[in-house]
């Protein structure tokens, strides 16, 4: 008997279908709610800061502190903020400013005395995104807090050109990321409890008695649910370009064929789990905690891979989500080709079949117990 | 105590310790995830590939590359080559281009600019790669001996070093203790359907109410004692200071724990098997997590939005969490949100057992 026969693995495809179409349920998850899930928080979510609250304590009193507070709200980072008749230090406390700057006095004394003039800046470091990004502001407005007080500031030798997105729109950068993260997860979830489910109804003992081999099986298994995801990740395309703009800078096959590459990775995912565990609610605890938080936290979406240590950035290779978002950011957003993205499409390959292979061998051993 | 209610919690922790698999779940994975999670992130932006091309000799833009790699955020990228190819293939981050005849003439003669190309997708961390090569270029410059007129002297509070772990490994640990109860929670129910166990149970001569407290009881003693676990580990690897008193941690937990178990019940009285109890969850989940404050900071939400997050636990928890372990600040802000989190669980709680009551009728 050879061991993988097209016909037998499209039969099991053919009842796959028919469990699905007679799902409505699964159905919407699979092709509706992604769309839904990308666009809501392609609007929600935001990582510019912009807006910091910031305490001003001028003790100077004079025109040149009043320059530097100025100085401030004219960067259009930093808003004013807190009544007067409290303490700064009790509105950091409470989380009601970012930042607190304390002008004493002095500085406006050592300004026209054309002293260096010093003023303190306290940060609410507990967040230390924002801390970091007020910290890099701080630079610009000294700049322009120079500027005003007549100083005359140093010349620019380098001009900055920022590539691909031109005025940083975090924007696409966040609904790639989007669709990688909710296609990613979904898709683990499609697939984890369809062969756990038929252990627990017992149809797996019918199943086992035909000739069908485990490769027939978990491929005829995982094809429908591709034809799903591809689908749902159609809409989401569509959504992207018309409501967010994304540019779609290049080769829409290329995309196709490492969006089928990725897919195939995640839904053998879900159904080794699914052979591993032959339990519903077991399936869904391992394929949500395999799942949700490393494809959200792992995966580059909002925390760089660059920035991890050398041993987790190894231990992200094995994520396919992970070579998934650098492909869909680099043809997306850079207009990449297959050449310069060869190694996550590398990647992915090695780990679909790894992840196929692993999904039927531990199949066949439960066969031959 | 009501004979009934232990039965019950005997019940469920045998159901759910039985499994070795499911210890693992319960009590091994969270403590896993949180240190593997607090090691691995961070949003600081490093590793920054640089590639400096100007031509030999040229000093300015030789004392800039070995500051830069000599600051640590930085890493050597091929220097030769086209730019936008380069920053394409991602072998570099940022490209930095001398003039022609080099930036030290150029800085010396006042004319002509050196180029900084800087790939764009990520804006936050193009921001800052800019950034830092503008402040390290003022270092090197010695055009800039002289003084700024106007210098800043920064502070910052409660985590001085910024380190990412010890503002993430407070939210994390909300973002897995959510997940856990959810996980054991909603399926439990579900299952009890699916099997038709829970026909049984109705038949019982139990109280509806013993069935519904003794069916979410075990899971909130099961999620309560990963708490002390989750904070432990915090504290021994990560050094996360927990500056707050430990009972306004308990205070949190506990609210949080009953919370999401009623959610977990909620789901599962609208799943009529367990995939969709599993689907359910994941609908939850998956916003609630994004609208945490974990993700993105709460007040860049826009105004339509906010209302959601109003809604969210997991956002009062780990808002409540960070304020506890971080600032030690148990104030009027303290009690109100930790009011809201208990008000969101009692309608929740409520609302899942009226639904458990009429789908029992």
């Amino acid at each position: 008997m050879s061991v993988f026969s097209l016909p037998r693995a499209l039969s099991i495809a053919r009842k796959e279908v028919r469990h699905v179409r007679r799902d409505p349920f699964t159905l919407a998850m699979a092709v509706g709610v992604p769309v839904l899930l990308v666009v809501f928080f392609g609007y929600v979510l935001d990582f510019d800061v912009r807006d910091i609250r910031l305490a001003v304590v001028d003790r100077d009193r004079t025109p040149a502190s009043r320059a530097l507070a100025d100085a401030f709200t004219a960067s259009g980072h930093f808003r004013p903020h807190g009544p007067p008749d409290v303490p700064a230090a009790r509105l950091l406390e409470e989380g009601r400013v970012k930042a607190a700057l304390f002008i004493e006095p002095g500085f406006g004394a050592d300004v026209d005395r054309a002293v260096p003039a010093r003023a303190q800046i306290v940060i609410d470091g507990a967040d230390n995104q924002t801390a970091g990004v007020i910290a890099g502001y701080l630079d610009g407005v000294a700049t322009v807090a120079a500027r005003r007080l007549g100083a005359d500031p140093p010349g620019d030798l380098l001009r900055t050109r920022f590539l691909f997105n031109n005025e940083l729109n975090s924007r696409w950068f966040v609904v790639t990321g989007l669709f990688v993260v909710v296609m990613g997860v979904l898709s683990i979830l499609m697939t984890a409890l369809t062969v756990a489910r038929e252990w627990e109804t017992g149809s797996m003992e019918l199943l086992l008695a035909t000739p069908v081999r485990p490769l027939e099986m978990i491929l005829g298994k995982l094809a429908p649910y591709l034809g799903l995801c591809l689908a749902g990740t159609g809409l989401i395309y569509a959504a992207a370009r018309v409501l967010f703009h994304v540019p779609f800078r290049g080769g829409l096959l290329f995309f196709v064929a490492s969006t089928v590459l990725f897919l195939c990775c995640t839904l053998a995912q879900g159904l080794l789990i699914s052979v591993l565990t032959r339990q519903q609610q077991l399936a869904m605890q391992f394929s949500n905690l395999t799942g949700l938080l490393p494809v959200l936290l792992l995966s580059g979406f909002t925390f760089p891979v660059e920035s991890m240590p050398a041993f987790f950035r190894v231990l992200t290779w094995f994520l396919p989500a992970r070579h998934y978002m650098e492909l869909c950011r680099g043809i997306i957003l850079k207009g990449a080709g297959p050449l310069a993205l060869a190694r996550p499409v590398l990647w992915l390959a090695a780990l679909a079949a790894g992840l196929i292979t692993l999904a039927s061998v531990k199949f066949k051993r439960d066969l031959e117990p | 105590m009501n004979p009934t209610l232990v039965g019950f919690i005997r019940k469920e922790f045998r159901q759910a310790l039985r499994d070795k698999r499911m210890r693992v779940v319960i009590f091994v994975i969270p403590v896993v995830q949180m240190t593997l999670f607090g090691l691995a992130l961070s949003n600081e932006v490093k590793n920054i590939r640089l590639s400096v091309q100007a031509p030999p000799g040229d000093r300015l833009m030789s004392d800039l590359r070995d500051a830069a790699l000599g600051s640590g955020w930085f890493l050597p990228a091929p220097t030769e080559g086209d730019p936008v190819r380069l920053l394409e293939t991602g072998q570099a981050d940022a490209v930095l281009i001398a003039p022609g005849g080099g930036a030290t003439r150029a800085r010396d003669r006042g004319e002509g600019r050196a180029q900084l190309l800087i790939d764009g997708t990520n804006a936050l961390r193009a921001r800052a790669i800019d950034n830092y090569v503008h402040v390290l270029l003022r270092r090197v410059s010695a055009e800039d001996v002289r003084a700024p007129p106007v210098i800043f002297d920064v502070r910052t509070l409660y985590n001085p070093t910024m380190a990412t772990a010890v503002y993430l490994v407070p939210g994390v640990m909300g973002l897995i203790l959510g997940l856990i109860t959810i996980l054991l929670t909603s399926m439990s129910l579900a299952r009890e359907r699916e099997m038709g166990t829970l026909e049984t149970l109705l038949a019982a001569p139990v109280a509806r109410w013993e069935i519904f407290v003794g069916k979410t009881l075990p899971f909130v003693l099961l999620g309560l004692a990963d708490v002390p676990l989750l904070v432990g580990f915090a504290r021994v690897v990560f050094g996360v200071p927990v500056r707050g008193p430990l009972w306004a941690l308990a205070l949190n937990a506990g609210a949080f724990v009953v919370t999401m178990v009623a959610v977990g019940t909620l789901i599962s009285t609208f799943a009529k098997n367990q995939q969709q109890a599993m689907m359910g969850g994941f609908l939850f989940l998956f916003p609630a997590i994004q609208l945490s404050g974990v993700m993105a900071p709460v007040e860049n939400f826009p105004l339509w939005a906010k209302p959601m997050a109003w809604l969210n636990p997991i956002q009062y928890f780990v808002s409540l969490n960070r304020q506890i372990m971080l600032r030690g600040a148990v104030g009027p802000l303290f009690w109100m949100e930790w009011s809201a989190l208990c008000a969101l669980g009692a309608v929740v709680a409520f609302w899942a057992a009226a639904r458990l009551n009429r789908n029992a009728a």
